[in-house]
């Protein structure tokens, strides 16, 4: 298992690094294609893994209807706006089952709930971000450090940002030839509101919830001996 | 949804989104772009008369807007100074820009309106289902979740505010709370009904061979006849592209704005290519209207 590990890290740092790379020094002007490209070069090698490992079908189900709750967390939240459990129930999704089942839950609850909000060309990036939260949550849960609440409120505040920064990026990408520091300033600084209320909430639910949602993952783990194999 | 356009097959509706999706993020001269969007107007059009377009528009025209409002005034690059902004140089390359942007992001959520509406749920796994079987398995199955999940959710909230649990009183951290308890109680609910239903698609045969779409979408004669149609208009389209056609030079000054006559042909080809719905629904109309 820890070769897949070391390859999954490998292989989105360098396409990442890819894109970050081509779009600095490529003189090439279809900036927002190459970027969409980019993004969807990145998570193929999961899906791969996805479609190629032994998956049984309890375990297909079970991610699904992980990635289903993450999208509907949204409704009974409509009232309270910026405030939404998605990111939260894909991080304990990658904490008890792994890198690989976060990410899936993770991507696919973007491209479900963008199913009934409306695709667009957000939706890569929405799927990457998401992705990658519930990835880092599974590399990251046998460390000393997730072991601890403090540890898993960290993570969810940093996401919070990250994944508001990450969806800047967007933006920014599509309108790349204005690219200047007040430019890119002015977009973070809109954002920020969102993603500190992103982020406290993340903080939020991870205090007070984190605990027992974990228990009741768990408990379906072992229960059905479930999606246990990357548990390594 | 009888329509012409409903009937092409998905593979070549895909393609055809694709390369206007290329075209949208490829050119970036003004006049191509401006006649993209226009082409995918008319388009959402023939679907339904514009009626999801007008949901879209606010967000389209505000977005639209701040583009080209905002870019110019914080971007002065370019040569030819158009005039002063508090200070600020209004340059005619940075408006030029902005509107090339706008107009280029504008295309994208035009195609993206007439793609909801066309390539539905059913038809977009039907594609992908050939390529990531079982991820689109495991997203088609998702996507049948969320409304039996919202279904359990309103049972749920009905009876907990039996017990004084709702969403619209008290503080913020209070609300959240309730709504989290709530989905808490959704989710050991679901995961354990999640293994019933694994259970019983086993007994049924799941994995026991491919997986076949439910609707079977056929290649007829003509969808091919359409798909190569497309595939040689694209080529052309794209190779001019490639050649530097349909493109202009903005910074750091302006180029030539004027279209030379293998511009305009490339111009051609992009077009037959976008009105490419157009020209399917207008033949199902003459064949409706005048056939004998």
């Amino acid at each position: 298992m820890g070769r897949s590990r070391k390859y999954l890290v490998i292989v989105s740092l360098i396409l990442l690094l890819l894109l970050v790379v081509s779009i600095v020094f490529f003189h090439y002007r279809a900036y927002l294609l190459l970027s969409m490209i980019m993004i969807a070069a990145i998570m193929i090698p999961f899906f791969a893994r996805f479609e190629w490992r032994d998956v049984g079908g309890r375990e297909v189900v079970l991610l699904a209807m992980l990635a289903a709750i993450a999208a509907v967390g949204r409704v009974p939240f409509a009232g309270l706006p910026s405030i939404q459990p998605t990111s939260f129930i894909i991080i304990m999704a990658g904490l008890v089952f792994g890198a690989e089942s976060g990410f899936i839950v993770g991507a696919v609850a973007a491209i479900v709930s963008n199913f009934f909000l409306g695709q667009g060309p957000w939706t890569p990036w929405q799927m990457y971000a998401w992705g990658m939260m519930g990835m880092t949550a599974g590399l990251l849960r046998n460390t000393a450090f997730m072991k601890t609440l403090w540890g898993k409120c960290t993570f969810g505040f940093v996401w919070g940002y990250i994944f508001g920064w990450f969806m800047n990026t967007w933006v920014i990408v599509g309108n790349i030839e204005a690219l200047s520091w007040k430019y890119v300033a002015g977009i973070f600084a809109s954002s920020i509101y969102f993603d500190l209320a992103h982020a406290l909430s993340n903080v939020f639910f991870i205090i007070v919830f984190g605990v027992s949602w974990i228990k009741i993952l768990q408990r379906i783990q072992r229960k059905y001996g479930l999606l246990y194999e990357q548990s390594g | 949804m009888g329509n012409g356009i409903q009937a092409i097959h998905p593979f070549v509706m895909f393609f055809y989104y694709m390369c206007l999706g290329f075209f949208a993020m490829f050119f970036n001269h003004p006049i191509f772009l401006l006649a993209g969007c226009l082409a995918l107007i008319a388009v959402n059009l023939s679907h339904d008369g514009g009626q999801a377009m007008k949901q879209w528009a606010p967000l389209m025209v505000t977005m639209t807007a701040l583009i080209i409002v905002i870019n110019p005034l914080i971007n002065s690059r370019g040569m030819h100074v158009w005039f002063d902004f508090f200070g600020k140089q209004v340059t005619f390359e940075a408006m030029l820009y902005g509107v090339v942007t706008a107009m280029s992001l504008l295309m994208i959520l035009l195609l993206f309106v007439s793609l909801n509406s066309v390539l539905n749920g059913n038809k977009l796994l039907y594609i992908f289902a050939r390529i990531l079987p079982r991820t689109a398995f495991l997203i088609m199955m998702s996507i049948r979740f969320v409304p039996l999940l919202k279904r359990r959710l309103t049972e749920i909230q009905d009876v907990q505010r039996l017990k004084g649990m709702t969403m619209t009183q008290g503080t913020l951290s209070e609300r959240a709370k309730s709504g989290m308890s709530m989905l808490q109680v959704l989710l050991s609910w679901s995961l354990e009904e999640a293994v019933e239903t694994a259970d019983s698609m086993k007994a049924r045969g799941y994995g026991s061979g491919t997986r076949r779409p439910y609707i079977p979408y056929r290649m007829t004669k003509s969808d091919r006849r359409w798909l190569s149609y497309l595939l040689v208009a694209f080529v052309m389209c794209g190779t001019g592209g490639f050649m530097g056609y349909g493109k202009i030079v903005i910074y750091p000054e302006l180029g030539l704005l004027h279209l030379s006559s293998l511009d305009w042909f490339v111009f051609a080809c992009g077009m037959a290519v976008a009105l490419f719905p157009l020209f399917v629904e207008g033949r199902e109309q003459l064949k409706w209207n005048y056939s004998i």
